[in-house]
């Protein structure tokens, strides 16, 4: 499916990963060929990109981050940083116009095995009632609408590399249907050293998990009308979004070309989930500056709105970029920006 | 959705109150209930042993041994449910596979498999490494793609028991905008140890069959299963002559914004919700017959839902029958919004209004019409399905015969 947008534009962003705070310092590491992957813990031979400096404390009374697991914290911190890059009060407008979609990773999975192991090692005498809350996907973009006052659109997906992207789209239509002025969207990833552990049970460690990341990226998509009227900076208008599920062998040719379209104009690239392993897609894509975000904060499967967040910083007004993100059975996603406002 | 009339051209279900589409509309009209003692996981350490399991479910008369091995029990469910949706439209080669998608809604997932995992491993056993297979709940939407060749979009929505009822307003809404020419969407969801251990631990769990909105209702019932619908744009559905069993009309989700639990008790959103839905529908609220709740059967769900229905009916909201089809399907979660919305539309192509099973009694502060009595016959063609989550996601959908 391809679909054009030539009312949405994005005002502001932010980030939390192992890199630091923002996408200044990612790209910084990027631009240097530096790497803020770090050893897996009693791990040497393998890495992981744990935003370890990350204190919830730091954004939130201590109280109140005690309530939250970590999906939740990362997302409610990078959220409020994302609105203040975007200058955006939540106080001063109306709450039920701004909502929130994220793409989520493992969230939840944390929870759930604390839950769990409470269980299986004491009985229900070791349930302890206030994990469970959290164990659910939603539980990240739901605090965090909580904590900002979000009462528009809520969402939350899952779809493999692609989950940001996936609810990119969504922020995307519910601007362009009128059921939102403003929409976060982004993408949330957790680590543990289980996940780790089951994705080395699963042999998943040697291939796309190699150095699996965590963070949140948030993106503020906003329609221009809105962006206009309260005298916002335009980073960038979305002009495209294409995505295909599946490249079946016999039909690759034909996927890739629906997928890409004509990318002549193309000034920067970034690439996301698994496509620098999808040579299909690498073969077509034109000589430009292509940022790899992996290499520095490792790969997850939301971290594409990281990826979306740094390809914005990088492009000039005017300039046109893609975002291009994989998965190993698809999806596919093709995201168009360019720089400022469209004309 | 102003564009294009969404059609459902195909209906599928799994689940503990009916294998099929046949089943479930035996039990909707017969009042009949899949609740009952469960033993797909030890119950012996809790108040209940109830839930709505699929009962004698043996994978291999659906799947290969190598097949159902790398599948979860919610994949599983959710491949058999698509199957039925599928065969039964007749869509196949139909449209260019990059014009079908799949927009699923899950919950639990591959947990009942992957907690078996976790078992082994603190045990010290070294745990098959299958079992992790289906943990994200990403993993029924990408086998059903691949299975049925739907190349185009797919997704997989994760907001707890909103989950699939937003799945099928968002697949309508890819419909009636063009963006895709037919899309399966549903939900599925298997029972595990970490949903019954998780409610119970919140207390939230009735210790007797659930029984929504009456007196003395503790709490819900759990339940499994899976649902799907095919929907395509009305036109092209006629065109091709396939049977239509409904239409999506409409849809609404929005989040509370008050405590990951709790419902905001107003029931202010919940009712903004159901009336941005029937707005988004085209029509008006006056040709609402009928309202499938989310009913949980919880003390404060159910007054809360009651509350909402006051605030977008006004005074006419007593002759609009708001029932629960959760006591006789159990709670399934993820796949929760997908199968009552097919109850929906089931009921709504037969003419009847499903009955709120288990009355105990009326309760003061749920005083309107729940159908308790019975299964009745209307006229109406509308109706409205809602699904509220933890974390205070809530959808709504319109639905018409």
């Amino acid at each position: 499916m391809n679909k054009l947008f030539d009312k949405i534009v994005v005002t502001g962003y932010s980030a939390i990963t192992a890199a630091g705070i923002g996408t200044a310092p990612i790209l910084l590491a990027h631009n240097e060929g530096c790497s803020a992957l770090s050893s897996i813990p009693d791990n040497n031979s393998q890495q992981w990109g744990k935003a370890g400096f990350f204190k919830a404390s730091d954004f939130m009374p201590p109280l109140k981050a005690r309530k939250m697991d970590r999906s939740s914290q990362l997302a409610t911190a990078t959220a409020g940083l994302a609105l203040k890059n975007a200058g955006i009060d939540i106080k001063t407008m109306d709450a039920e116009r701004i909502g929130i979609a994220m793409g989520c990773g493992f969230c939840g999975v944390g929870n759930s095995s604390e839950f769990l192991t409470g269980y299986f090692n004491s009985g229900v005498e070791g349930l302890a009632p206030m994990l469970f809350p959290n164990t659910v996907s939603n539980a990240a973009a739901s605090n965090a609408s909580i904590e900002h006052g979000l009462k528009g659109p809520n969402i939350t997906l899952v779809q493999r590399f692609c989950s940001a992207e996936s609810a990119f789209l969504m922020a995307c239509r519910f601007i362009e249907n009128d059921q939102a002025d403003i929409m976060l969207v982004g993408g949330i990833d957790e680590l543990i050293p289980l996940i780790i552990e089951g994705l080395r049970s699963l042999g998943q460690h040697k291939t796309h998990a190699a150095c699996f990341g965590e963070g949140c990226g948030i993106i503020i998509l906003e329609k221009t009308e809105s962006a206009h009227k309260r005298g916002a900076h335009i980073k960038a208008s979305v002009d495209n979004i294409c995505t295909i599920g599946m490249l079946p062998p016999d039909l690759e040719s034909e996927g890739c070309k629906l997928l890409l379209g004509d990318c002549a104009t193309i000034k920067h690239i970034g690439l996301s989930g698994t496509t620098t392993s999808t040579p299909a897609l690498m073969n077509r894509l034109p000589e430009s500056n292509c940022i790899d975000i992996s290499t520095v904060v490792g790969r997850s499967l939301a971290m594409g709105a990281t990826s979306m967040a740094c390809l914005i910083d990088s492009i000039q007004c005017s300039e046109n970029a893609l975002h291009l993100a994989a998965s190993p059975e698809g999806p596919y996603f093709s995201i168009r920006f360019k720089g400022g406002l469209s004309e | 959705m102003k564009n294009k009339r969404v059609a459902i051209t195909g209906i599928g279900v799994f689940s503990g109150a009916g294998k099929n589409v046949h089943e479930l509309t035996d039990a909707l009209l017969n009042s009949r209930s899949g609740i009952a003692p469960i033993d797909m996981i030890d119950t012996s350490l809790f108040t209940t042993s109830l839930g709505s399991q699929v009962k004698n479910y043996n994978q291999l008369e659906y799947f290969s041994k190598r097949d159902s091995i790398k599948l979860s029990r919610a994949d599983q469910f959710g491949l058999i449910a698509a199957e039925e949706a599928i065969t039964n439209s007749g869509i196949q080669g139909h449209y260019s596979p990059w014009e079908m998608g799949v927009s699923m809604g899950a919950g639990a997932a591959g947990m009942f498999q992957s907690e078996s995992w976790l078992k082994e491993q603190l045990s010290g056993i070294k745990a098959s490494l299958t079992l992790l297979r289906g943990l994200l709940p990403d993993r029924t939407t990408t086998e059903i793609a691949k299975k049925f060749k739907l190349c185009g979009y797919q997704n997989s929505i994760t907001t707890a028991c909103s989950s699939s009822a937003t799945a099928i307003g968002w697949g309508a809404d890819l419909i009636a905008s063009g963006a895709q020419k037919a899309v399966l969407a549903g939900g599925s969801d298997s029972l595990s140890i970490l949903t019954f251990a998780g409610f119970n631990s919140l207390r939230v769990v009735d210790q007797n069959p659930c029984s929504p909105f009456s007196i003395g209702r503790q709490g819900i019932s759990l339940g499994e299963g899976s649902a799907c619908l095919v929907l395509e744009n009305e036109e092209e559905a006629m065109r091709r002559g396939a049977t239509i069993y409904g239409f999506i009309l409409g849809y609404s989700l929005a989040g509370e914004a008050f405590h990951m639990t709790a419902p905001e008790p107003s029931g202010t959103t919940a009712a903004r919700v159901m009336t941005n839905a029937v707005k988004s529908a085209g029509i008006d609220l006056n040709q609402i017959g009928w309202v499938n709740a989310h009913g949980t059967g919880t003390p404060l769900n159910d007054i809360v839902e009651s509350n909402a229905m006051k605030l977008v009916f006004g005074i006419k909201a007593a002759k609009v029958p708001l029932v629960s089809t959760k006591a006789m399907t159990g709670h399934c979660l993820g796949a929760a919004g997908a199968i009552e919305a097919l109850a929906t539309v089931i009921s709504l192509k037969n003419n009847f209004i499903p009955q709120t099973l288990n009355f105990k009694g009326r309760d003061p502060d749920c005083d309107l019409d729940y159908c308790h009595d019975g299964r009745r016959p209307t006229n109406s063609t509308i109706a409205i399905s809602n699904s509220f989550a933890f974390g205070g996601n809530i959808t709504s959908l319109v639905l018409s015969k």
